[in-house]
């Protein structure tokens, strides 16, 4: 009998199940994400914007504050669809920020350290991978969008004098399911952008352009051939329609710029298979030798 | 002009990082090679010499020049580094060209030194109209060291030279080496390969830690380490006969034959007593010796001595 | 004595190696357009400046151009060089063109053959900066022409009339000075950016943060902005709405003249102070 049959043991051991091997890799992924001090940084900025709309309502819901300022007009201190649709957008912005920070940070070193032939020898799919890394970035793109969103309408349902959650439910599931659209499209950009482009620093850069220069580009389409279809390059604002409907107030949309729902669909489904495709270009396991 | 290399209690510190500590040196014209662990501060002390890094306090001199002065000094030196990186698309024969240009020299001029260069490295023309990123390692590493003598300098600094190279281009460089160094001009290599670096060296500059452990001729040094008996190896027709005559006059700690059984190593502590003793032997005739050659005063053995296993990984 | 030392210095100043200095800059700045400009990576900076081009090609092709869409194309062309060129192509062609030339090869590990060649830091330093402002001016400049020409083209003789006899010609050379500027000013900014910071990129966005917060701060720190100095040289007023207003910049009046010193003054400033910044650069590739 050989040595191997007398010493060497196979492990036969419980293992997890396969579906909950992604969170070994979020788990690691979120390490490194909050490993800058960037990131605190930026996340406490993130989480300016609704402190500030916290005491907002408090304002609008406290009679003895109000008369203090001088007893404004209800129009001023409205805390109705709108008000939550901008918070909803100055979170998004943020997020984006924090997503081009992390994304980077979560793929562009093992590409560049050419640890995807490791990474991938494990009983890891690509699939499992990229799921990981979205895993992380949804957990942090989750705390400075629809989690903080959801607790100023629940303190708003609190404070309101009035019954008014349940009247406006639509509210918060259109912040819940906009955050959501919006965490899955930059989580699938930053992705994909940083496995192009490989290097951390130039995909931060790159992953800004590529919102803001299609939304310029759309807006010389607009301007120079007289249309609104060019509007379909801004995907911030293609997002914002979306919201717009999702929170009810549609009423609102300037008519030459009203997008129709199934365009908007079709553009964020048709970004969403681009930077999928992306990422099935790139996450291979083969080995990048750099001259 | 001044011919030598000089450290003047240099210091280096990245940070909270100790990269050299208070090293003072002088470099005369020869082959010098740095020996150390790694992240002993080998690269950082070539770094430090051509300028690429600073010192956090000291001076550094090299042939009275300073990096500050760049284009006298780069005109003086040449320094490949261990980087294994080019700029990005470029070829072999435009890397050379372009850095020969910036000398000042005409294109004639640079293309016959290019050529030159190539030619010393034994790198083929046909490769070298390639790009680099598709050269295999050894090849980098050719092109690298054909850029760094390129410019013919007077001081030339190669960090880990025989990197990547199969035995037959490491046999090649080591040949350049030995030549460059016959012409005169400064070698300074660091290298693992204590063997081959050996046999060429003038000079060895032990470094560990950050610290300056030795400097000096392999020789002296070795006679420096006087706590470490030496070893010397004597071909003879009766070693045991040997071996007995010396222990009785004192002047062994250790004897270990050799295995074809035509010699033994012998161990003493005053090599000088044992070389007269020795002769003593000789003379009687009861003993034929054949031949005597010190076993451990090479690179390798200072190495283990000074550094051993203190040192980490080789 | 101070006559003495002026003379000194005077002759220290003259006995430079300026003749050696120049044919260093000059082949640098060759191998960095070399690079800058016949590139795959620099793919997508020519997307950045002929993408409007492309538009205005189609706009030639399928609309039509009557007396009343004339007004109408030359605001459009202003706001194509106020809100998009200044703010989208040029801004971030220039982050990328500039941030590589020192971090890039940072990045890339390959600075160190810059800095271990016979060229004085800042020479090499300037040469880089001239090399990324040569390519980003070409390209820039060139799209900026070619999108002026096209717009005007369709109009036939009322067009050739428009910039030969009209103001046109005046707005052309006011465009191409703006575009120019810019790719100075920001290409200054960026290079500097990309040397203090390991990622320039943070700092680059919360710079196009302050260019667009700019108009609300004190007028002492509105000339800390380079669009700021632009718009002064903006021929035809744009009127932005909406998402762009944010971008727009509204500054103290200032005369032309005084834009343009205002904003070569400060790219002065910050290229000296790059200089000082290379002189001390180190190579600490593993910290990358």
């Amino acid at each position: 009998m050989s040595i191997h049959k007398h010493d060497y043991r196979a492990y036969t051991g419980r293992v997890t199940p396969v579906w909950t091997r992604i969170f070994v890799l979020g788990r690691y992924s979120l390490a490194e994400a909050w490993s800058s001090k960037f990131t605190t940084v930026l996340f406490v900025v993130c989480l300016i914007p609704p402190i500030g709309a916290l005491f907002t309502i408090y304002l609008a819901n406290n009679p003895a504050a109000r008369l203090l300022m001088g007893n404004v007009g209800p129009r001023v201190l409205a805390i109705d669809g709108a008000f939550f649709l901008n918070v909803l957008t100055i979170q998004s912005w943020l997020a984006m920020a924090l997503a081009s920070w992390i994304a980077p940070r979560l793929i562009t070193l093992d590409l560049v350290d050419n640890a995807l032939p490791i990474l991938l020898s494990h009983p890891i799919s690509r699939f499992g991978y990229v799921l990981g890394k979205c895993v992380a970035l949804f957990a942090t793109l989750s705390i400075v969008t629809w989690v903080p969103c959801l607790l100023l309408f629940a303190y708003q349902g609190y404070a309101s004098p009035v019954p008014w959650a349940a009247a406006n439910l639509r509210i918060a599931v259109g912040m819940f399911a906009g955050s959501l659209v919006w965490i899955g499209l930059i989580s699938l950009l930053g992705l994909a952008l940083s496995s192009w482009v490989k290097w951390r620093v130039v995909a931060t850069g790159i992953i800004f352009a590529a919102i803001l220069v299609p939304a310029g580009v759309g807006a010389i389409v607009s301007e120079v051939l007289r249309t609104k279809w060019g509007l379909l390059l801004n995907l911030p604002l293609v997002a914002f329609s979306l919201w717009q409907r999702l929170l009810g107030l549609h009423d609102h949309v300037d008519e030459l710029k009203k997008l129709p729902v199934g365009a908007i669909l079709a553009v964020l489904a048709l970004a969403c298979c681009l930077f999928v495709v992306m990422l099935n270009k790139r996450i291979r396991a083969r080995e990048v030798v750099r001259g | 002009m001044n011919d030598q290399i000089i450290f003047e209690d240099v210091s280096k510190f990245y940070g909270e990082v100790l990269g050299v500590n208070r090293v003072s040196l002088t470099i005369p014209p020869g082959i010098t090679t740095l020996v150390g662990p790694n992240g002993s501060g080998k690269t950082t002390l070539m770094n430090l010499l051509t300028g690429l890094v600073q010192p956090s306090s000291g001076s550094i001199s090299v042939m009275g020049l300073s990096s500050r002065d760049a284009n006298k000094f780069f005109a003086t030196v040449g320094y490949c580094t261990q980087f294994d990186f080019f700029p990005r698309g470029i070829t072999g024969w435009q890397f050379l060209l372009d850095s020969l240009m910036l000398h000042g020299m005409s294109k004639l001029a640079a293309i016959q030194l290019a050529e030159e260069s190539l030619q010393r490295v034994q790198l083929d023309k046909t490769a070298a109209w390639r790009k680099i990123d598709g050269y295999s390692k050894g090849m980098r590493q050719k092109i690298r060291l054909a850029q760094a003598i390129a410019h013919r300098p007077r001081v030339l600094v190669l960090d880990e030279p025989l990197n990547g190279l199969d035995p037959m281009a490491r046999a090649e460089s080591m040949a350049l080496f030995e030549e460059l160094g016959r012409q005169g001009i400064h070698l300074i290599i660091s290298s693992h390969i204590l063997d081959e670096v050996d046999r060429i060296s003038d000079r060895v500059v032990l470094i560990t830690g950050g610290y300056l452990i030795a400097e000096g001729n392999i020789h002296q040094v070795r006679q420096e380490v006087r706590e470490k008996p030496m070893q010397v190896l004597v071909r003879c027709d009766r070693p045991e006969a040997l071996a007995s005559k010396m222990f009785a006059m004192n002047h062994c700690v250790e004897a270990r034959l050799h295995p074809d059984g035509r010699g033994i190593f012998l161990r003493t502590g005053d090599v000088d007593q044992f070389y007269s003793i020795l002769n003593d032997i000789a003379t009687e005739g009861t003993v034929k010796i054949e031949a005597v050659a010190p076993a451990d005063d090479d690179a390798h053995a200072i190495y283990q001595y000074l550094i051993g296993s203190e040192g980490g990984t080789l | 004595m101070m006559q003495q030392a002026g003379a000194g210095r005077r002759r220290d100043f003259m006995q430079q190696p300026w003749a050696l200095w120049r044919l260093q800059a000059k082949r640098l700045t060759q191998i960095e357009l070399r690079r800058n400009l016949f590139s795959w990576r620099a793919t997508w900076i020519y997307f950045l400046a002929f993408i409007p081009t492309l538009i205005i090609f189609i706009h030639i092709l399928f609309n039509e151009h009557d007396a009343s869409s004339f007004n109408d194309d030359t605001q459009v062309l202003a706001g194509i060089i106020q809100l998009y060129y200044i703010r989208l192509g040029v801004f971030f062609g220039c982050l990328g063109i500039f941030s590589r030339l020192i971090r890039g090869e940072m990045i890339e590990r390959s600075l160190h053959f810059y800095l271990l060649s016979p060229v004085r830091r800042e020479v090499l330093l300037l040469s880089k900066f001239a090399a990324g402002s040569a390519a980003a001016v070409l390209l820039f400049v060139t799209a900026t022409i070619v999108d002026f020409a096209l717009m005007y083209l369709p109009f036939g003789a009322a067009g050739r009339d428009y910039v030969f006899n009209g103001p046109g010609l005046g707005q052309l050379e006011a465009y191409v000075l703006i575009i120019v500027l810019a790719c100075l000013g920001y290409g200054a900014v960026f290079l500097l950016l990309s040397m203090v910071f390991k990622n320039p990129t943070p700092g680059a966005l919360l710079f196009l943060g302050w260019e667009a917060i700019n108009p609300v701060l004190p007028s002492i720190l509105q000339r800390l902005s380079v669009a700021s100095y632009l718009r002064h040289l903006m021929p035809v007023d744009v009127g932005a709405k909406g998402f762009i207003a944010l971008l727009t910049v509204e500054t103290e009046p200032v005369s032309g003249l005084a834009a343009t010193l205002g904003l070569l003054l400060l790219i002065t400033a910050v290229l000296l102070y790059s200089c000082y910044r290379i002189r001390t650069l180190e190579i600490r590739y593993t910290t990358e």
